[in-house]
């Protein structure tokens, strides 16, 4: 559904993704690993034209575009198929929750109204929200906030879910809600391409582990395989790296 | 259309700036005393006392609502007169004891609300690390306190001496021979039909004075602030 | 020291008719500086380099001079300019003296108000998270609606105070309105004291009507604010 191929991206001298490729197929759920400064978060903000990269190609559900000149129509169609999911949750500020998942709908999509706010509702529902319809961000927790976020992505019905680091900005002990909520979106058969750092929820849900290193792609394979046998030595060493942090900290 | 003589400017530039002294003294006079005033206010603000609080802030809160021209028009015609009934005669001081003493009501205003933001931006713990390294409380003000008080204040000064000397070019109205009022004269002289040219000039003048305080202003600033480059906005309404 | 009570109240009447000039001054110069200074604000964002270069000294020199040189060099400018563009150029027979002078105040005013709110909305729009626009665009949005629906509106609100200022600021200026021989409040007292040399009471006068307007405008002010500062109030459970 989603290939893309040799994406490059340089912010000044600084060679960021020198060439990556990833395939991915309806019900896909992708888990991108990697140290920071690895060129993942950058990746992904690649694939929704948040960041324009230098080259490469996209082919996404019958669109065909290189990546760097990609005309603003097809950025525009990309996204509507899309739905980027931020580590500080980007929530309008100045909208209510219900009101920063309609948006998208109404504005961007010109659903009409009743029925974007019924999508909306539903979206809300689903995270757990539906008794915060009315709050503005700046009453939410983090935590919340998150799941906004993430209804205000799964509301426009996108073919591929793009999360970048979801949890990195939260407090630890409201990781828990945000991961079980993308858990049931995984178990629904959504497509979803994941940033993040949280290995444990990498191992229970991927079905593809990508493991990136220094803006390119060290290995890929189903989660098993990278966790449990992995190839590259690279690899090994960030595995024990985090997993050893991660016992430590039990 | 009337004639455009360029090089009038140029001309007339050489004069108006023999009269800068005049548009610098009264800056300097003004911000003497004014900002001794405006520690006075920012003091009534910052201390614990009800009456001195009210009677500053209500003092900021009319200065800031008066046109610098109506305020100027009413120490012109109207000091002398309140003095008078008190037995004060000032009949015959200089139109630049008028023009200080309006701005300098206008500039403690502004200068209250620089000193008292600065010194709240200033973050208590520092004068307790101070002198819990060994300071004495004078070496804890003058070597840490202060700097960042004086960083904190650099822009918001910069704004009110700016404004201070556009305001101050109000003098002319009342006669005073500043730049301004050298212009005004040399068009007089001229029967009006030099204006457009001598304003150009004075254009220059303001200008060039203008972009010097806030060059000089950065200046002090990044000497004081070599960890920052950021500039701080102060509000006023609320 | 003896002041005539009597002229203060008659000139107190009279200045009373110089409110809606006043004001008129003051709301037509928002109403077009506003979309002006945003324009400006968000272009100089922008990427057009000599269009951000004429701006940036435009806004330089507006604000580094003083506004009564600004009104004194375009009222000895425009009449005779306007005057020359209708008779040479368009052929017309408009006597361009018979204008009301209130034209060259709004021009002045205009220019000036601009510049500062330009500088306004720049640093409003800046206190406006990055995220939000990126956000915005990845649900679908185009950058014009991005513009419309979520920065303009947070700008507005960070810009409320400082807007606040400039329009004081902009009350105040008006004072020399009298200079275009527009009949304002400072005119009109003006004109009232030179009969009898009794000045000091008419600015007594004028002073408490600028204190007056001055506050009526805060007022107006602090009650937009917490109308469309919803969403920055805490929660009320």
């Amino acid at each position: 559904m989603l290939k893309v191929k040799e994406v490059q991206k340089a912010f000044g001298d600084n060679q960021v993704l020198r060439g990556v490729d990833i395939e991915v197929a309806k019900g896909d759920i992708v888990v991108i690993l990697g140290p920071s400064g690895s060129g993942k978060t950058t990746f992904l903000r690649c694939l929704n034209f948040l960041e324009r990269a230098d080259g490469g190609t996209m082919d996404f559900d019958g669109i065909h575009t290189e990546l760097k000149s990609a005309s603003k129509a097809v950025v525009s169609r990309v996204r509507k198929k899309t739905a980027f999911v931020f580590q500080n949750y980007n929530l309008f500020q100045n909208k209510t929750a219900l009101q920063n998942v309609t948006e998208g709908l109404i504005v961007a999509r010109k659903v009409p109204k009743a029925e974007a706010l019924a999508r909306a509702k539903a979206a809300l529902d689903k995270v757990g929200l539906s008794d915060r319809y009315d709050y503005y961000p700046s009453q939410l927790s983090g935590g919340q906030q998150q799941r906004v976020g993430i209804a205000r992505a799964i509301a426009v019905d996108p073919d591929v879910l793009l999360f970048d680091e979801p949890t990195s900005a939260l407090d630890p002990e409201l990781i828990g809600e945000v991961l079980a909520v993308m858990k049931k979106l995984a178990k629904e058969g959504a497509t979803m391409i994941i940033v993040t750092h949280e290995m444990t929820f990498a191992q229970e849900v991927a079905s593809k582990v990508i493991f990136m290193d220094g803006g390119v792609i060290v290995e890929q394979g189903s989660a098993k395989q990278i966790f449990t046998t992995p190839k590259e030595e690279r690899t090994i060493q960030f595995l024990r790296r985090v997993l050893k942090d991660f016992d430590y900290v039990i | 259309m009337r004639p455009f003589h360029p090089q009038f400017i140029l001309e007339v530039l050489p004069q108006l700036v023999l009269y800068l002294p005049v548009t610098a003294a009264i800056v300097v006079g003004t911000v003497f005393f004014g900002s001794l005033f405006g520690i006075l206010l920012a003091a009534g603000r910052i201390r614990r006392g009800r009456a001195g609080r009210i009677l500053a802030n209500l003092y900021i809160y009319v200065i800031r609502c008066v046109p610098s021209i109506v305020l100027l028009f009413l120490v012109y015609y109207g000091l002398p007169e309140l003095l008078n009934t008190f037995g004060v005669n000032i009949n015959d001081a200089g139109k630049g004891f008028f023009v200080i003493t309006t701005f300098s009501l206008l500039f403690a205003a502004s200068m209250a609300e620089v000193f008292r933001s600065a010194y709240e931006a200033v973050d208590k713990g520092q004068r307790e690390a101070a002198v819990s390294v060994g300071m004495t409380e004078f070496q804890a003000f003058y070597r840490i306190i202060l700097p960042q008080c004086i960083r904190v204040a650099i822009p918001n000064f910069t704004n009110a001496l700016v404004n201070l000397m556009k305001e101050g070019s109000l003098a002319y109205t009342i006669g005073l021979i500043d730049i301004m009022g050298k212009g005004q004269l040399i068009i007089g002289q001229n029967h009006g039909s030099y204006s457009l040219e001598v304003y150009l000039a004075l254009f220059v003048l303001y200008w060039v004075l203008t972009i010097l305080i806030e060059k000089g202003a950065g200046l002090s600033e990044q000497r004081l602030a070599p960890d920052r480059n950021r500039r701080g906005g102060l509000s006023k309404c609320s | 020291m003896q002041l005539n009570t009597q002229f203060m109240w008659e000139t107190f009447l009279d200045v009373l008719q110089g409110i809606p000039v006043t004001l008129k001054i003051v709301v037509v110069t928002l109403l077009v500086s506003s979309p002006l200074g945003f324009l400006m604000a968000v272009s100089k964002s922008g990427e057009g380099r000599i269009g951000r270069r004429i701006i940036v000294a435009y806004v330089s020199v507006i604000r580094g001079t003083p506004v009564v040189l600004q009104i004194l060099f375009l009222y000895s400018l425009l009449p005779t300019v306007l005057n020359y563009l209708i008779k040479e150029v368009l052929g017309s027979s408009y006597n361009i003296f018979n204008l009301d002078p209130i034209f060259y105040a709004y021009v002045v005013f205009i220019l000036n108000t601009t510049a500062v709110l330009s500088e306004v909305f720049r640093s409003a729009l800046s206190t406006v998270n990055r995220g939000q626009m990126e956000a915005a665009l990845s649900i679908g949005m185009s950058r014009p609606q991005a513009y419309v629906r979520i920065i303009m509106p947070q700008a507005l609100v960070a810009a409320l105070p400082n807007i606040c200022n400039t329009t004081v600021n902009l009350l105040k200026s008006t004072s020399l309105a009298f200079m275009m021989t527009v009949k304002d409040i400072t005119a009109i007292a003006k004109i009232d004291a030179s009969f009898g040399y009794n000045y000091l009471e008419a600015y007594l006068v004028i002073f408490v009507v600028y204190i007056f307007l001055c506050s009526a405008v805060q007022g107006v002010f602090h009650l937009t604010e917490q109308g469309v500062a919803v969403y920055k109030k805490p929660v009320v459970s």
